[in-house]
Formats: structure tokens, C-alpha cells, sequence
């Protein structure tokens, strides 16, 4: 995912920073690598590295004269013929609300081939935080993704203090867990509330948009702030938490996760809707595999791979956490594995409230270094495996390094709607969760 | 068998009655309010160094530049300032008489007294503006009520919807949407990032205002606005804002 800071013209990559960041690499020409490797475990980290050629990268962010584009290291065939066109579709576009563009290269209805192109809303986020001090970049890295802020900020932090090697008060990784697990229930019912748009489930979408706004509101209750900017900063809004409003949490989340067992149960039994979305932009369990498919995307097709099980830290250590994955890795199956979801992260707000540390702790701040350091964090955002790789000195970042979900899984939605037809890309597209604003940084 | 229309009757009237009432608690959270000084001057100047984007000055509270990052509640702050903060010109979000500035009533922009038709457009946002203003058209917001509708061309649009700090590669696809509207037209700037640039003013490759791009007829501030801060925003282009 990510490289060196700056592309031959002088300016930033999409992405920026560590160049000896295995995750993703930048060469010269400000292209980049997405890695992932299964077959040792999913070990997507492994610094030192040789970048492209090997044969751990999966795909490369390019740069053109224009934008990036995601390249596969495979190569694809290309198709030609009579009538075969490529359009664009965005950067401006209502069904895509993001500024983004796909060519799509078709004879008619059928999609031979789809490029996604990013850049378009590229803020140099990660280079302009390098110089900052920790809690400053905070600030910008919580805005990379709003709609993931809380999986951006935990992860950052994280390698950040495993940089320096600070301690955080127990409680305050228990506040951690509780804003990404919020987040993630928001997020997944949001998604299957704009599938549901994109079928036309007119009454459905209604409901289920509504209960992701319950979310929204119960974020801002809580925290202070209905995206959770400043949730997880202890110069943060005031937090709502004490027993009495804990409690009180408990019960609305309760009935929130009974309003969403009526509404999943009401889904499943449209047969429009689940015939719409079946078989749709199908994701084979090998492609995931090969192509670096991370989070809801690579567990519809069976490959049982979440940070919170397989690289857990406090507080998931101690909480129950059960994830089915789903077999057919279409867009029913991602939407299946997006209910799953939400229901394990209302059982772990449950257990999360239930067993809230109480005795606060007295920290000893880390000596401040003058050497740099360098850390790894890591969570299961929303999308996926998230990764930040920061270096700091003097509580000042150095350089840093992320690969996102959505960086990840763009190349396999692209693969997945080859010879798909126009119709499925809404069904196709929402059901993945990308955020083009996650790839741009 | 539970059916669409059981579940709907179950869940009952839903939408707000905003603006008819005042916004409750649970559609704006703390943030949703401009910070203001609780101690005058002192708060002011206690809150300068405070402020990680220099949006409090020695006078007043710039909310064009205001992230509502909270830094500033030690200093003798609360966000505590009205829902209606939407303005028709740059420098009365940062007006010295703030927050009471930011409440005067408004006059309609002349053409636009009845319904709009909003066209969205993206700059270079986190994402969180574009779901906060796409959250209007969910049952509890509902601004098809108001005569507010969202189109997906811009040639059947009377309100460029800005959110997000431009980036260089969105001023040229974010001049062709403008151009497209047919006049009479009217844009909207919606969050701090296309007011200032909020969080990431200063960053090379970025344009810190909208406004100078394109000429824009109202502000809403907020990082992001709460859905009935912009339907504020919306409503005042239309001289229908509720009055505080
Ligand atoms: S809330 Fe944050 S950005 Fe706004 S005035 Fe206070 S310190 Fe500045
Ligand atoms: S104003 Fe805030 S919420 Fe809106 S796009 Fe900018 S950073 Fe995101």
C-alpha cells in the first residue's frame, strides 16, 4: 500500500510515506504495491522486501497522467473488437457518491473490463501529518475515512505507542473497542441499506437507513460526536460513560439489535432482493486469496481470516467472539457476513459493558526519545484489515505507512464484475464497502 | 409472518419536526453546536493556543475554521452555540458578536423561495459530510417534506451541494458541474473543509475555501454539520429557516 511520499513530479503519492513499508511499496515512478500472502499465514507485514516482482504483490496503484489506477501484477487479457468501447463513469456521479471514476470497457450492457481510477480527492493526508506531533496527525488521520474513524485512529495510535512503547490505561482500549465496534454495526447496516437502494427495496432501504441513523445518534450520545472524530483522543468531546449511562446504553443497543433482527429476517424473506443480489459479482475463494481480499469481502468466501481473532489484543483477549463465514462469495454472501457481523458486535458491546474495567490506572508516560522508533498497528476495520506503520521521535511522527481495506479489495471488485453486466455494478460496488477517500488518503 | 408494512406500522411516525420545533438532543450531539466562550475574553484568549487550526482569535471563534475538536473546553468553552449557523457570507462566521451573528434571520436568495433540487458534489471529503447530507432523504429527516429533493444531474439542479476541500484534480470536474446548473442557481458550501479547509488547510495540492473557485451563497459550518444543521444551510437559501 503505501511508499515514498513524493511521485517524480514532486508530489505526493496517495498514500505516502515509508518506503521500506513491505505492506506496499512505492518505486520510482510513484506506482505502488498491494501485498498480501496467504500461504504464510496472511503475513502482510514483512519489511525488507523486494517490491514488484514478487511474487507476493497482487496488484499496483499507478499513476498516470491523470490519476491512479489499479493495475493487476497479473496480466489481463485485454479485449477488442467491433463496437468495444471504454467510458467513464464519475469522478461526479449521484450512485457513486464519491468522487471516483470507473473506465469501463464494454460492447453494450456486459462489462469486459473495469478500471477503477482513484485520486481525485487525494487531501496528502499522510504526508502532511509527518512532522506532527502524535495528537495533531490524530486529528487528520480520524478524517482519512469518517465513516472509519474510530479503526483509522485505534490502529494509528497503536503503532504509535508501540513505537515508543507507552502504555495505555486498560479502560481507554476498552473505549477503543466499543467506538469500533459501534462503528462497525453502523457501517454494516449502511451497507446493506444502499444494496437494498440499489434493488429498489424501497420500504427496506427506508428502515434500514433509519436504523443506521439510530447509530449515528447513539455514536454522537455517547462520545459527543456522531462519527466518533475525537472518541478514541482523550482531548476529545466529553465521553458519556459513567455506570448509569453504560446501562442505559445496554438497553438502546438492545432493542437497536432487536430492530435489526426484524429487518434482517424481513431481507432474507424478499425473494426479489435476495434473488437480485445472489450470484452477483461472485469473488472465487482462490481469487480472494491471490488477489489480497481482506475483511467481509475475503469471509464471504470461506477464508475465516479477522485481526480481532487471529492477531487479537485487549480487549478482544478476553471477550467471545463468534464470526461464521459464508461459502459463495457473491454479494448475498458479503451482505450474509455483514448481519453476522453486526450481531457479534452487539454481543461484544454486551460484554464489553458488562465487565467495563473500573479501577482507573496510573501510567508512567514512556521517556521522551530522541531516537526514532518505529511500530505497527493493526485492526479489523470496518472493510477489513487496516495497518499503520509509523516511526516516531519526540512524540513527533517521523513517517508513516497504512494500507486500507479498501486498498486491498479494489483490484478484486474490479475482477469481479468482468463479464458482469452494467446493471450489477450498484449491487456489485455497495455491497464491497469500498470509500474511495480510504484509497486517496 | 412479519411484513414490510407491519414493521412500518410498528415503528410509527419517525421524522422529525424540525424546523417546525426546535432540533432535539438525539439529532444534535454536542458537536452539532458551535463552541462558544463561556467567560468572554479570558476564554478567548486562554483558548488561542488551544485551538490546533487557529480558529480562536483574541475577538471571537472563526466556525469557518472550527473542526469541534473539543481542545478548547478547558479554556473555558462549551458547544453550546445555536443549531442555525448557517450564514450567507464568509466573514459572518467569524464575527466578533458570534454566536448571536450567527442566528439573525436571513432573506431568501431571491430566486430560490420555493423547493430545490440539490446536486451533490464530492471535492475531497472523508465521506462523513456526503453521508450527513445524503442522510436527509432517511425517514427521520425526510427533506422531501420541505420541498428539498436530491437529483442526479446537474442540468436539473438549482443548488451546487459542495462538500470536501477541493483538490486540484476535483476543480476542473467541480467547474464543468457548476456550469452545468442552469441559472438561476446558487452553491452551498456544506463542512469546514470547503469553507477553509478545516483540518487540512495548508496542504499543498489543496484549495482552502470553495469560495475561491466558485461563488458561494451559503455556509454551513460543522466537522461535519448534523443532517439538520444542513437542512438549515438549505432551508435559509430559501429564506424558510427556522429563527432563533
Ligand atoms: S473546538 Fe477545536 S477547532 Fe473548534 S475552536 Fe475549539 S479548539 Fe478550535
Ligand atoms: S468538514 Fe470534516 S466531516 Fe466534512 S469532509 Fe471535512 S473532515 Fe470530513
Amino acid at each position: 500500500m503505501i511508499g515514498s511520499s513524493r511521485t517524480p513530479s514532486g508530489r505526493p503519492g496517495p498514500t505516502s510515506a515509508n518506503p521500506d513499508l513491505a505492506l506496499a511499496y512505492a518505486a520510482d515512478d510513484g506506482s505502488f504495491a498491494v501485498y498480501n500472502d496467504y500461504s504464510s499465514g496472511h503475513e502482510t507485514i514483512r519489511p525488507g522486501s523486494e517490491a514488484e516482482g514478487s511474487r507476493d504483490v497482487v496488484a499496483t496503484w499507478r499513476r498516470t497522467s491523470d490519476a491512479w489506477r489499479v493495475r493487476p501484477a497479473a496480466p489481463v487479457e485485454a479485449v477488442e473488437g467491433y463496437g468495444v468501447f471504454t467510458f467513464p463513469y464519475g469522478p461526479i456521479s449521484m450512485g457513486v457518491p464519491e468522487s471516483g471514476r470507473f473506465d469501463v470497457r464494454t460492447y453494450g450492457e456486459r462489462i469486459l473490463a473495469l478500471s477503477p481510477v482513484a485520486g481525485y480527492k487525494s487531501r496528502r493526508i499522510l504526508s502532511s501529518v509527518c512532522g506532527q506531533t502524535v495528537s495533531d496527525a490524530a486529528l487528520r488521520i480520524e478524517r482519512l475515512a469518517g465513516n472509519f474513524s474510530a479503526a483509522h485512529v485505534a490502529a494509528f495510535l497503536s503503532a504509535a505507542e508501540s513505537a515508543t512503547g507507552a502504555s495505555v490505561a486498560r479502560g481507554e482500549l476498552w473505549v477503543r473497542a466499543l467506538a469500533q465496534e459501534l462503528q462497525r454495526i453502523y457501517n454494516h447496516i449502511h451497507v446493506i441499506a444502499r444494496v437494498a437502494e440499489a434493488a429498489s427495496q424501497n420500504v427496506g432501504t427506508a428502515q434500514a437507513h433509519a436504523l443506521a441513523e439510530e447509530m449515528l445518534r447513539v455514536q454522537g450520545s455517547v462520545f459527543g460526536h456522531r462519527w466518533l472524530f475525537g472518541a478514541l483522543l482523550t482531548s476529545g468531546p466529553r465521553r458519556r460513560l459513567d455506570p448509569a449511562e453504560r446501562r442505559a446504553l445496554g438497553g438502546t443497543l438492545k432493542r437497536h439489535a432487536e430492530a435489526f433482527e426484524r429487518l434482517w429476517e424481513l431481507f432474507l424473506g424478499s425473494r426479489t432482493f435476495v434473488d437480485r443480489i445472489q450470484s452477483t459479482c461472485v469473488v472465487a475463494p482462490s481469487v480472494a486469496r491471490d488477489w489480497g481480499a481482506v475483511g467481509p469481502t475475503l469471509r464471504a468466501c470461506g477464508i475465516a481470516w479477522d485481526d480481532r481473532l487471529r492477531v487479537p489484543t485487549s480487549p478482544y483477549t478476553d471477550l467471545f467472539l463468534d464470526l461464521p463465514q459464508e461459502s459463495s462469495g457473491d454479494a448475498l454472501a458479503r451482505l450474509l457476513v455483514r448481519a453476522h457481523e453486526v450481531r457479534a458486535s452487539f454481543l461484544l458491546i454486551e460484554q464489553l459493558l458488562d465487565r467495563w474495567p473500573v479501577t482507573p490506572e496510573a501510567l508512567e508516560a514512556p521517556p521522551s526519545s530522541l531516537a526514532s522508533s518505529r511500530g505497527l498497528g493493526r485492526v479489523e476495520s470496518p472493510s477489513g484489515d487496516l495497518v499503520y506503520d509509523v516511526t516516531v521521535s519526540r512524540d513527533r511522527v517521523v513517517s508513516i505507512g497504512m494500507r486500507s481495506a479498501s486498498q486491498a479489495n479494489f483490484p478484486v471488485f474490479a475482477l469481479g464484475l468482468r463479464d458482469g453486466v452494467f446493471t450489477d455494478f450498484h449491487f456489485a460496488w455497495e455491497s464491497f464497502g469500498l470509500v474511495f477517500a480510504e484509497v486517496d488518503g | 409472518m412479519p411484513t414490510w408494512i407491519g414493521q412500518a406500522v410498528r415503528n410509527g411516525i419517525v421524522t422529525t419536526r424540525y424546523p417546525e420545533v426546535p432540533a432535539s438532543e438525539s439529532e444534535i450531539p454536542p458537536t452539532g453546536r458551535p463552541p462558544v466562550p463561556t467567560q468572554g475574553p479570558n476564554s478567548l484568549r486562554a483558548g488561542v493556543s488551544l485551538c490546533p487550526v487557529g480558529a480562536i482569535s483574541e475577538r471571537a471563534v472563526d466556525q469557518g475554521k472550527c473542526i469541534r475538536c473539543a481542545r478548547c473546553l478547558p479554556g473555558g468553552f462549551e458547544f453550546l452555540g445555536p443549531v442555525e449557523a448557517a450564514v450567507l457570507t464568509r466573514s459572518a462566521l467569524a464575527a466578533e458578536e458570534s454566536p448571536g451573528a450567527l442566528s439573525r434571520p436571513i432573506p431568501p436568495l431571491a430566486p430560490l423561495s420555493r423547493s430545490l433540487h440539490v446536486f451533490l458534489v464530492d471535492a475531497g471529503s472523508c465521506n462523513a459530510c456526503n453521508l450527513e447530507v445524503l442522510a436527509l432523504t432517511n425517514p427521520l429527516y425526510d427533506s422531501q417534506r420541505l420541498g428539498i429533493f436530491f437529483t442526479n444531474s446537474p442540468r436539473h439542479a438549482d443548488v451546487l451541494l459542495v462538500v470536501g476541500v477541493p483538490t486540484d484534480e476535483m476543480v476542473e470536474p467541480l467547474r464543468r458541474a457548476y456550469d452545468a446548473l442552469p441559472a438561476p442557481k446558487a452553491v452551498v458550501a456544506v463542512g469546514v473543509c470547503a469553507i477553509s479547509g478545516g483540518a487540512f488547510a495548508g496542504i499543498e495540492g489543496l484549495h482552502d475555501s470553495l469560495d475561491q473557485l466558485l461563488p458561494v451563497d451559503v455556509y454551513v459550518p460543522g466537522c461535519p454539520p448534523a443532517p439538520v444543521n444542513v437542512l438549515d444551510g438549505l432551508l435559509r437559501a430559501t429564506g424558510r429557516g427556522r429563527r432563533t
